[in-house]
C-alpha cells in the first residue's frame, strides 16, 4: 500500500528532476537522470511527514543500451517504501556517490563498481571489493564473457598484502 | 585361508604373548596415522557445517580418532576442502596446504570442491580443487551427509593402510 501522502511528495520530487513515476510491486518507483541523483537522494530523505531516510539497497543493473543504479530506501520511522532508479550512459558510466548521504553506502557501491564497473565520483575508497584486484572486465555486465574452464582452473598469482 | 597364511597368524600370535609384533617399519607409522588424521579445519561454505556437525557427538568423529580439528595448517595432516574454492581464495589454499608438515593428504568435500558443482561455470570459481590442491579422496554431494564425510575419511584409511592396492586401482601396476 502506498500512501497518498507519499505518491504527492514523489510527484512533486518527478516534476522538478523530469522523471517517470510508475508504482511496481507495491512501490513507487522513480526514475531520474543520473546527473539529479545527489539532489533527488536528498529531498526524498528530507520528504516532510514521510522521510524515506533509511537506504536499504544499492545495485546495479544492466539494461543493455544504458546502465541502471537502483536505490532502494525505506525508513525506521514508518512503513513507507520509495525506491529510485537513476539512469547512466554505457560508455561513461559516472555517477555522483550518496556516500556524503549515507556513510553505510561505501561497500554497497563498491560492489556495483565491482560488477558492473559504475564510476562513483566522491567515494572514498573506490576498488574492488568481490574480485581480486587483477580481474579485467565487469562480470555481471551483460556483454562479459566468461573465461574458459582451462583458463579459470589456473591458479592466479596472490599479491603481497593482498 | 590357506595354510601358510594361517601357520603365520599362529607365529604371530605365539610372539604376541611374548609382546613382541612383528612388521615394517612404514606399516606400523601408518598404522598409527590413518587412526588419528588430524584434519585442518578449511571450511569454505556451507559444508563445513556438515563437517562441524561430523565432530559433533550426534555422529562422533572421535570413535575414529579423527576429531582433533586443528586452526593451524602446521599441526595437521588432512585437510578437508569444505566448501566452494573461489579463484580469489585459490592461492591462500595452496599456501595453506604447503604449510602442511609431510605426510598429507587432502579430501574434497562437496560437489563444489569436486567440479566446482552447480558454480562450475561462474567466473569467479575454481572448477574443481584438484586443479590447485593433489586430492586423495572426492566425496560428492550438495553437502554431503556426515555419514559420507566419515565414509571418505574411512576410505582415505583403507587407501593408506593399502598404497599397494591404491596404485593398482589408479595406475594399473
Amino acid at each position: 500500500m502506498v500512501s497518498d501522502i507519499l505518491r504527492v511528495r514523489v510527484s512533486e520530487l518527478a516534476a522538478r528532476f523530469n522523471g517517470e513515476v510508475e508504482e511496481n510491486l507495491g512501490e513507487l518507483e522513480l526514475t531520474v537522470d543520473g546527473r539529479y541523483i545527489l539532489e533527488a537522494l536528498t529531498d526524498a530523505k528530507n520528504f516532510a511527514d514521510v522521510p524515506c531516510d533509511f537506504l536499504h539497497d544499492l545495485c546495479g543493473m544492466d539494461l543493455g543500451d544504458y546502465l541502471e543504479v537502483v536505490y532502494q530506501l525505506s525508513s525506521l520511522r514508518g512503513p513507507q517504501r520509495l525506491r529510485i532508479i537513476a539512469r547512466v550512459e554505457r560508455d561513461n558510466p559516472a555517477i555522483n556517490s550518496v556516500t556524503q548521504i549515507w556513510k553505510g553506502s561505501d561497500f554497497l557501491e563498491r560492489e556495483a563498481f565491482d560488477m558492473f564497473g559504475l564510476q562513483f565520483r566522491g567515494h572514498p575508497n573506490l576498488k574492488r571489493i568481490y574480485m581480486w584486484d587483477d580481474f579485467e572486465g565487469y562480470p555481471m555486465r551483460k556483454d562479459y564473457v566468461i573465461e574458459s574452464h582451462e583458463q579459470r582452473a589456473v591458479m592466479r598469482v596472490r599479491k603481497e598484502g593482498e | 585361508m590357506d595354510v601358510k597364511r594361517e601357520m603365520e597368524l599362529r607365529d604371530a600370535e605365539a610372539m604376541e604373548e611374548k609382546n613382541i609384533l612383528l612388521t615394517s617399519i612404514e606399516k606400523f607409522l601408518n598404522w598409527g596415522r590413518v587412526h588419528s588424521f588430524w584434519p585442518n579445519s578449511f571450511g569454505l561454505a556451507c559444508c563445513a557445517i556438515e563437517m562441524a556437525s561430523t565432530g559433533n557427538p550426534r555422529y562422533d568423529l572421535s570413535r575414529f580418532g579423527y576429531e582433533v580439528f586443528q586452526a593451524s595448517p602446521r599441526q595437521a595432516d588432512l585437510m578437508i576442502v569444505a566448501g566452494t574454492l573461489t579463484r580469489k581464495m585459490a592461492p591462500v589454499a595452496r599456501r595453506i596446504y604447503d604449510q602442511m608438515p609431510d605426510p598429507k593428504w587432502a579430501i574434497a568435500m562437496g560437489n563444489c570442491a569436486c567440479s566446482g558443482g552447480p558454480f562450475a561455470d561462474s567466473y569467479a570459481v575454481v572448477p574443481g580443487a584438484d586443479s590447485i590442491i593433489p586430492i586423495d579422496v572426492y566425496i560428492p554431494g550438495c553437502p554431503p551427509r556426515p555419514e559420507s564425510l566419515i565414509f571418505g575419511m574411512l576410505q582415505l584409511k583403507q587407501k593408506i593402510q593399502n598404497p599397494a592396492k591404491a596404485r593398482l586401482i589408479n595406475y594399473g601396476k
